[in-house]
């Protein structure tokens, strides 16, 4: 119990830390650079180069964990290594698989945004994330959401926060929907494919949880229970020629992704939410437009 | 004056400007469409939720969308605030309009545009949830979320309010679904929010859904279909005792099962239910009985309610049985989508609730309920998407018995707060609206409600859309900072 309590003090503390640092940049007129695991240095590039360093790893850990309720809370400075290691022992994990490796941090990731190859089927960063607690510019801490899968208390900050790159707020915890392991989990790549007959299977009732085009092949990845994917996979064999693949296959497609900055989307009611949230641009300064 | 929510005032309306303004809407939308009568407003008093009554100034209601933007730019030049209203199915008093004017969608009921291949529809915001799942059929396709009112609320709707269904377990709410909107914000501007995870900006069409009709209006939405699932097979398991049956659920979900749908009645739904003309064949000495539907691949789809139902006999399930056939489906569908109405008919008044809770809570919860419900002298009947957790502990009542509405009131509160306390929240798909305002303070800290009054006001500096509703007026800089304000 002792232990539990000081853990919530060590983790309130770098929470408070963040906020302070966003107070006193703000006080400063100066603007801040927020960095999760700092490994995209595109997203870091864009921000004016004068921008002071706020790290967030320190926020790091597991929150609150009840495995049955599939949901979890973790600090924003968690990395998906660290959350895969809490919750693959339970056969639990979060469906993010973002461009990159898995020492990002899932503070990143959400202000990202980026969805990985399973979005279509396990939902994208926002569909997956339950509530969110960020520092917006005028150092407010906001507890938007909540911890329940299911939530239409008030006006949605969470889906605003996510994507954001950090320019609303920083992040410091999230809340997120888990799932429980496939009982069968298999990638195949396709080569020799009758396209049309590929097409129809992957509208079919054997939707795979994720395909990718690549130069030699479709990589096909197909879960459920033992029935229904020897099915599946029987079904896409008629396709053309299958071979089973190393699902770290997968890890390597979201490493060779490509870096660059993805094209602004902008328009006066994103400027008038920028300037509700942070009017001074004290958050990742550059990365959208004054 | 006291600053207590609910009764967050609204301004009412100028005289000068109300004759004004009835007289460029009834040339805006012909003579027909405006009501101003007390007696044709009565309908208009009220929604899905008994117990409130507000009237409008008048209602107007627009035949398409040059007509929502020429009345909604008449209303912006004087200043004028409005409530938009779809079918008024609402169960949380959102659509009421406190001497304000009514702007009535559901004249709007186009489908615009309809893609099987793409699997997408383009709707007005009055077209029916169910009217386009109809349509859709003829694709193999349908609607995913199915809110019980499906008959009857509208798509624009089901949008203001991010609607769910049974079946938004394993599809997800209407937030899953909606892939553009067009709006009008209250200044009568239209514009398009779309969603594109490949550029960088903000996720605007998502903070429009579930704004309760304070962002602006829907003026049509662009909706993903999906496509209807090979088999579906549904299970009804009967139970003796309450906490039985709540730990099935848990059981069901911890083992990684994702049905459809997984709803529970209690014993005194079941007697409601039963008792009515929707009798779905519910066992009336059940504590409760879990409604599971799993659906998909034809192909391993009887693994997964083998699993089912082992998880509830293993939890003290009397038995379980699976529909026969689509008749005997539909039947037991029934019994669980007319619950409210069956409920209605047992009493003048009913308090419905919308509450969630951790799935690991539910057992604990209802107990909680039950004895809430005792120590005030009310009876719970609970009905509820106990897969999400999400709870509708529901209490009959006459609400001309001033004593029995105080002690429903009461009991009401206790319960919320005991959502709140295991780390719940205060509405899962019925919205906050008037009902639950005077929860808010409870659920979010001042920040957060603070902050998600600044996110209205960059839709609506002004907050002539549903003026009053959601966030205590209170909690808003604003409201706090200009003194006039406070007057009404
Ligand atoms: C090869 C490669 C390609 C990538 N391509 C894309 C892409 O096309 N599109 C895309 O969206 N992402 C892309 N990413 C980003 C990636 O998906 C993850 O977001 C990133 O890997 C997270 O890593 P990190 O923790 O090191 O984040 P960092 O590199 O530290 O931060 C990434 C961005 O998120 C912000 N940020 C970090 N933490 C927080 C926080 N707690 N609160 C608010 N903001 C925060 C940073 O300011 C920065 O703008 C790519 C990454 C790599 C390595
Ligand atoms: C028997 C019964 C069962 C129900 N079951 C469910 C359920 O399972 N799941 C669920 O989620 N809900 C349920 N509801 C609640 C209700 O049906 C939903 O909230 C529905 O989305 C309301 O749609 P409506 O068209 O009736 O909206 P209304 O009641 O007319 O309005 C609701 C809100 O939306 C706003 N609004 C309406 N149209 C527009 C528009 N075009 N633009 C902007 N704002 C607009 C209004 O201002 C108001 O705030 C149930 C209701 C009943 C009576």
């Amino acid at each position: 119990m002792a232990r539990r309590a000081e853990r919530e003090a060590v983790v309130t503390r770098a929470d408070e830390m963040v906020l302070e640092a966003v107070r006193d940049a703000t006080a400063a007129s100066r603007a801040v650079r927020i960095i999760g695991g700092g490994g995209w240095a595109e997203a870091h590039a864009a921000i004016t180069p004068d921008a002071i360093a706020l790290p967030t790893r320190a926020t790091a850990g597991i929150r609150a964990y009840e495995p049955d309720d599939l949901t979890i809370t973790v600090g924003a400075g968690t990395t998906l290594a660290e959350l895969d290691a809490a919750t693959h022992p339970h056969r639990q994990f979060c469906p993010l698989a973002p461009p990159g490796t898995d020492d990002a941090t899932i503070g990143a990731v959400l202000a990202t945004g980026i969805a990985g190859p399973t979005a279509a089927t396990w939902g994208r960063p926002r569909d997956l994330t339950l509530g969110v607690t960020v520092i917006d510019g005028h150092a407010r801490e906001i507890r938007a959401g909540g911890r329940v899968v299911k939530n239409v208390a008030g006006f949605d900050l969470t889906r605003l926060t996510v994507g954001a790159f950090g320019t609303l707020g920083v992040i410091v915890e999230a809340s997120l929907r888990l799932r429980a392991l496939p009982a069968v989990d298999e990638s195949w790549l396709l080569t020799d494919a009758d396209a049309a007959a590929f097409a129809s299977w992957r509208r079919g009732p054997y939707a795979p949880v994720a395909s990718a085009a690549l130069d030699e092949g479709t990589l096909v990845r197909i879960a459920g229970n033992a029935t229904f994917v020897a099915a599946a996979r029987a079904a896409l064999r008629a396709c053309g020629t299958i071979t089973s693949v190393d699902p770290r296959r997968w890890h390597a497609l979201r490493a060779s992704h490509p870096r660059a900055l993805p094209p602004l989307a902008w328009s006066p009611l994103a400027a008038r939410v920028k300037t509700a949230f942070d009017p001074a641009h004290t958050l990742n300064r550059g990365l959208v437009p004054r | 004056m006291t600053l207590a929510p609910p009764s967050a005032p609204t301004p009412g309306i100028a005289p000068a400007d109300r004759v004004a303004l009835l007289a460029r809407c009834r040339a805006i939308v012909s003579e027909r469409h405006v009501l101003e009568s007390p007696s044709a407003l009565t309908v208009y008093e009220s929604d899905g939720l008994p117990g409130y009554h507000r009237r409008p100034t008048f209602a107007v209601f627009p035949g398409d969308r040059a007509e929502v933007l020429a009345v909604m730019s008449a209303l912006a030049e004087r200043g004028v605030p409005f409530v938009a209203r779809g079918a008024g199915t609402g169960l949380s008093g959102g659509a009421l309009a406190d001497g304000t004017v009514l702007l009535g969608l559901n004249r709007l009921k186009r489908i615009i545009a309809l893609d099987p291949v793409a699997r997408t529809a383009t709707v007005e915001p009055g077209v029916v949830n169910a009217t386009l799942t109809r349509a859709a059929a003829a694709h193999g396709l349908h609607y995913a979320p199915d809110p019980s009112s499906q008959s009857a609320c509208t798509i624009g709707g089901n949008v203001a309010e991010n609607a769910g269904g049974p079946h938004c377990l394993k599809y997800g709410v209407t937030q899953n679904h909606v892939l553009a909107a067009t709006i009008a914000l209250p200044t009568g501007e239209a514009l398009t929010l779309t969603r594109d995870d490949a550029t960088r900006g903000y996720d605007l069409l998502g903070a429009f859904i579930g704004s309760e009709g304070c962002f602006g209006v829907v003026l049509d939405v662009t909706v993903r279909l999906t496509p209807d699932p090979e088999k579906i097979l549904t299970l009804l398991a009967d139970f003796t005792r309450v906490d039985d049956a709540a730990a099935a659920v848990s059981a069901i979900v911890a083992a990684g099962i994702l049905p459809a749908a997984m709803e529970m009645m209690d014993q005194a739904t079941i007697e409601a239910v039963e008792s009515s003309v929707y009798a779905a064949g519910y066992p009336r000495d059940a504590a409760a009985v879990l409604l599971v539907e799993v659906d998909g691949a034809a192909v391993g789809l009887d693994e997964d309610a083998a699993v089912i139902e082992a998880h509830c006999r293993a939890h003290g399930a009397r038995t379980v049985r699976i529909a026969s056939d689509a008749t005997d489906r539909a039947r037991l569908w029934q019994g669980r989508k007319k619950a409210f109405g069956a409920m209605g008919r047992v009493s003048r008044s009913l308090a419905v609730q919308d509450a969630v809770v951790p799935r690991t809570r539910l057992a604990e919860l209802l107990t909680a309920i039950t004895a809430i419900g005792v120590a005030h002298g009310v009876r719970v009947l609970n009905v509820f998407h106990a897969g999400d957790g999400n709870l509708h502990p529901n209490i009959p009542y006459d609400a001309q018995n001033a004593d029995e509405s105080t002690r429903v009131h009461a009991a009401m509160r206790e319960i919320m707060q005991r959502c709140i306390d295991v780390g719940g929240t205060i509405t899962g798909e019925h919205g906050v609206g008037l009902d639950k305002l005077g929860y808010m303070d409870a659920l979010f800290t001042a920040p957060t409600l603070e902050a998600m009054c600044d996110l209205r006001t960059v839709f609506d500096p002004t907050h002539r859309a549903n003026p009053g509703k959601v966030i205590p007026v209170h909690r808003c800089r604003e409201w706090r900072a200009a003194p006039n304000a406070r007057q009404s």
